[in-house]
């Protein structure tokens, strides 16, 4: 019987080092080209012969097409002013459709559900125009403006968690004559951390993980305008992969590291506010 | 609760929620009637003068604000609407012309129409109104009620009281104000104006703003739908693209919720040692952005990539070559009908299982455990817990979600867009006369007729056809799952 079990329990063992070793393959190739001596892509080995730190000078150097530093820049900037301004809406949102009682929040939310259900890509078309008309395209203004104005629309997330916050917390505070945006900010905000804290991380993650609307706005060709996405894009044309497949390794890596770091902690939080709403209502 | 909030939004009360929403409309509407009727000769004045009602009751700061809106509505509707709202019948009549001036030795472009502008800037001028509107018999109800409350001699809240209110029982007001603005101008706009351009011949060859475009009524729709003669195929396309869209969306939902369900449930089981550890990696490979594995692995499964050279080194690709599965000596992953559409869907499974096992494990770790335990006392196998236990609180708490999913997966743009394009090209003829690909989703398809083809009446044509597709299967959905209401159960 004792055997028995044993000879299971290495066998779930090795099922899952098959398993994580399938999942970690392009992980592993990423990193391992990114130290590759040779410029365009190994076609011929899946670790690289020679190993050089290069690919990673050659990101901060002066080169244009590989010039990770402006975009890097960039991308952060418009990170920085996305995060505190999609934040503020999707949570705003949340807070006014979980606790105020109105009228209209019915209606409200029903075309919030149904204006989600327009693909992003369609409408990314005629806000190109409008931006075109307010002359914004290939300004970084125009481009947060894109990530930030409709982040109200993301607000159901934070709204299932507020919905779990006892409510004779806040009929509490109104008997001691705090006001609603009292309330708001000294109790409220505070016992939903979780849900902010996520709310933060993956307004902040968008214009590192956005690919369609940086592409359609910032279409100059200037590559120092670009963001992250848009500059590794470039980098693969077909005319320019054979001399900088490495380099973009070395940049997706660059980059994976923050996002990686912010991922990590705000999975915990996402499980923590997803699930702990479900459950709890 | 998060669940059956968009549940209760999208279905249980639809009925219900109908009627209030247009009987409260209606009552707004005879509120306002019964306002301008009964109101004294300020109230009804207020109609035209916004003004007049909060005069009568010398409250200045109102009046003032409220008149200078008026004034601002007002210049707006004579200085900048009917420059365009006039045209929006034809969408322009002046084509751009440009003359060489020989006294300035430059060319004099006359005085044309732009006719996306004009479209653009009608429907932003009719938003307006209809707001300006809705404001002036907003202002009429409470300037009738500040009647009322004078005449019972109660205190009349003064504009003091009215900022204090915005932070009080109106925060709303103040939380939505901002959020909403935005989603009118970056959401709700944009949706109209493309509504409308799938009714006109924004093309190519009606492109402003060198060109005008102008209404044609259905004809994009009878195009997309088979009738338009024999060199267009959008109708063949069509069928085929949404065939593989619904065929994408059902198996890259499905097997990732099971992948990942399986997979939290190998992880979370007792006898497997250092579950964090497992967790922790597979995380790692969703934690680096899409965009940089989806171009990788596209690298990885090119013609002549990596996998070709191992499999050819193996002897697989000979093998396969043998038997004429395969024309040439590699492996199209990527390249061909068939082999593409495959390994998109398992490129898929790479990404999304650890995603879902995510998911998973916080909803698992909420399993009913004394069901469970007292199941396998009764003898219960595995499989038994698992069929009658565990999935059904699974679907319960996740069912919502799965459906989000699917249709997320409908516009899922980033997963065929990165892994296919530059690398995929069609050799069906009808397909490639329409700008489609097999491997296209609706939503890549529109993307590239607008981006490479500058086809924008199809693109608004899918797009719209694409909204209607979702809407019905969340609907139907929604419908199907709170038929059967367990909230019960679980609670």
């Amino acid at each position: 019987m004792k055997t028995k079990q044993l000879i299971k329990d290495i066998l779930r063992h090795v099922v899952l080092v098959l398993l994580v070793s399938f999942w970690l393959i392009p992980i592993v190739w990423l990193i391992a080209t990114s130290f590759s001596a040779y410029p365009g892509r190994n076609t011929s080995n899946f670790f690289p012969e020679q190993l050089t730190l290069n690919n990673y000078i050659a990101l901060f150097g002066s080169d244009t097409v590989a010039n990770f530093k402006a975009w890097f820049m960039n991308t952060f900037k418009i990170a920085c002013v996305c995060c505190v301004v999609s934040t503020l809406f999707t949570i705003m949102v949340a807070y006014a459709t979980s606790f105020s009682k109105f009228k209209a929040r019915k209606p409200m939310m029903n075309i919030a559900v149904i204006l989600n259900l327009f693909p992003g890509v369609l409408s990314m078309i005629s806000v190109y125009f409008i931006l075109k008309a307010l002359n914004l395209t290939n300004t970084h203004f125009g481009l947060t403006l894109v990530y930030c104005a409709s982040s109200g629309l993301g607000f159901l997330i934070a709204k299932g968690f507020f919905d779990t916050v006892p409510r004779s917390l806040c009929e509490a505070a109104k008997l001691d004559g705090a006001s609603q945006a009292r309330t708001f900010f000294t109790i409220i905000m505070p016992l939903s951390k979780p849900i902010i804290v996520y709310t933060i991380i993956s307004s902040f993650l968008t214009p590192w993980t956005d690919f369609v609307f940086a592409k359609m706005i910032l279409n100059s060709g200037i590559s120092d305008m670009w963001t992250v996405s848009i500059g590794l894009y470039n980098m693969l044309e077909r005319s320019l992969i054979n001399s900088y497949f490495s380099i973009f390794c070395a940049g997706g890596v660059i980059v994976s590291i923050p996002i990686s770091i912010l991922f990590v902690i705000m999975q915990k939080f996402y499980v923590d506010g997803i699930t702990g709403g479900a459950v709890k209502g | 609760m998060l669940f059956n909030g968009v549940i209760k939004m999208t279905t249980t009360d639809t009925s219900a929620k109908k009627e209030t929403f247009l009987s409260s409309l209606g009552g707004f509407f005879k509120d306002f009637i019964a306002a301008v009727a009964k109101g004294d000769f300020f109230v009804k004045l207020s109609v035209i003068w916004w003004g007049a009602g909060y005069i009568r009751r010398k409250q200045f700061i109102r009046t003032l604000l409220i008149t200078a809106l008026e004034a601002a509505v007002i210049l707006f509707s004579i200085y900048f609407a009917p420059q365009y709202i006039t045209k929006l019948g034809t969408l322009g009549t002046v084509k751009m012309e440009s003359v060489f001036n020989l006294e300035t030795m430059k060319y004099d472009v006359n005085n044309y129409d732009d006719s996306f502008q004009i479209l653009l800037f009608s429907v932003i001028s009719i938003a307006v109104w209809v707001v300006a509107l809705f404001i002036l018999m907003k202002n009429v109800i409470a300037v009738y009620n500040l009647q009322l409350k004078s005449k019972r001699g109660e205190h009349l809240n003064s504009f003091v009281d009215d900022l204090n209110a915005l932070l009080n029982e109106k925060f709303h007001v103040t939380l939505l104000t901002l959020p909403v603005l935005g989603i009118v101008l970056f959401s709700v706009i944009p949706i109209f104006v493309l509504i409308l351009v799938a009714f006109t011949n924004y093309d190519q060859q009606h492109m402003p703003p060198a060109e005008l475009f102008t209404w044609t009524g259905l004809t994009n729709f009878i195009n997309l739908f088979g009738g338009g003669g024999l060199s267009i195929t959008f109708g063949y396309s069509f069928v085929r693209v949404l065939l593989w869209t619904l065929i994408w969306s059902l198996f890259a939902t499905f097997t990732t919720f099971f992948g990942g369900v399986l997979l939290s449930l190998f992880l979370r089981n007792k006898r497997t040692k250092l579950p964090k550890l497992w967790r922790s990696l597979f995380v790692v490979t969703i934690a680096v952005p899409q965009f940089v594995t989806l171009l990788l692995v596209r690298n990885f499964f090119a013609n002549n990539g990596i996998a070709n050279t191992m499999l050819r080194d193996i002897g697989i690709t000979q093998v396969l070559q043998n038997i004429g599965l395969i024309p040439s000596d590699y492996i199209p992953f990527l390249s061909a009908p068939g082999w593409a559409h495959v390994m998109i869907i398992l490129i898929n499974i790479w990404i999304g299982v650890p995603y879902q096992m995510l998911i998973m494990t916080g909803v698992l770790s909420n399993l009913p455990e004394e069901q469970i335990e007292s199941a396998s006392i009764d003898g219960a196998t595995k499989w038994q817990t698992f069929r009658h236990i565990t999935m059904p609180y699974v679907l319960f708490v996740t069912g919502p979600s799965l459906v989000t999913d699917f249709v997320k997966n409908i516009n899922n743009f980033n997963v065929i867009y990165l892994l296919t394009q530059d690398v995929y090209t069609t050799t069906n003829q009808a397909l490639a006369n329409s700008q489609a690909r097999e491997v296209d989703l609706l939503v890549t398809w529109l993307f590239r007729l607008t981006q490479e083809y500058y086809n924008y009446k199809m693109a608004s044509v899918i797009g719209i056809c694409v909204f209607v597709l979702c809407s019905v299967i969340t609907l139907v959905a929604f419908g199907l799952m709170t038929r059967g209401d367990k909230e019960g159960v679980y609670n």
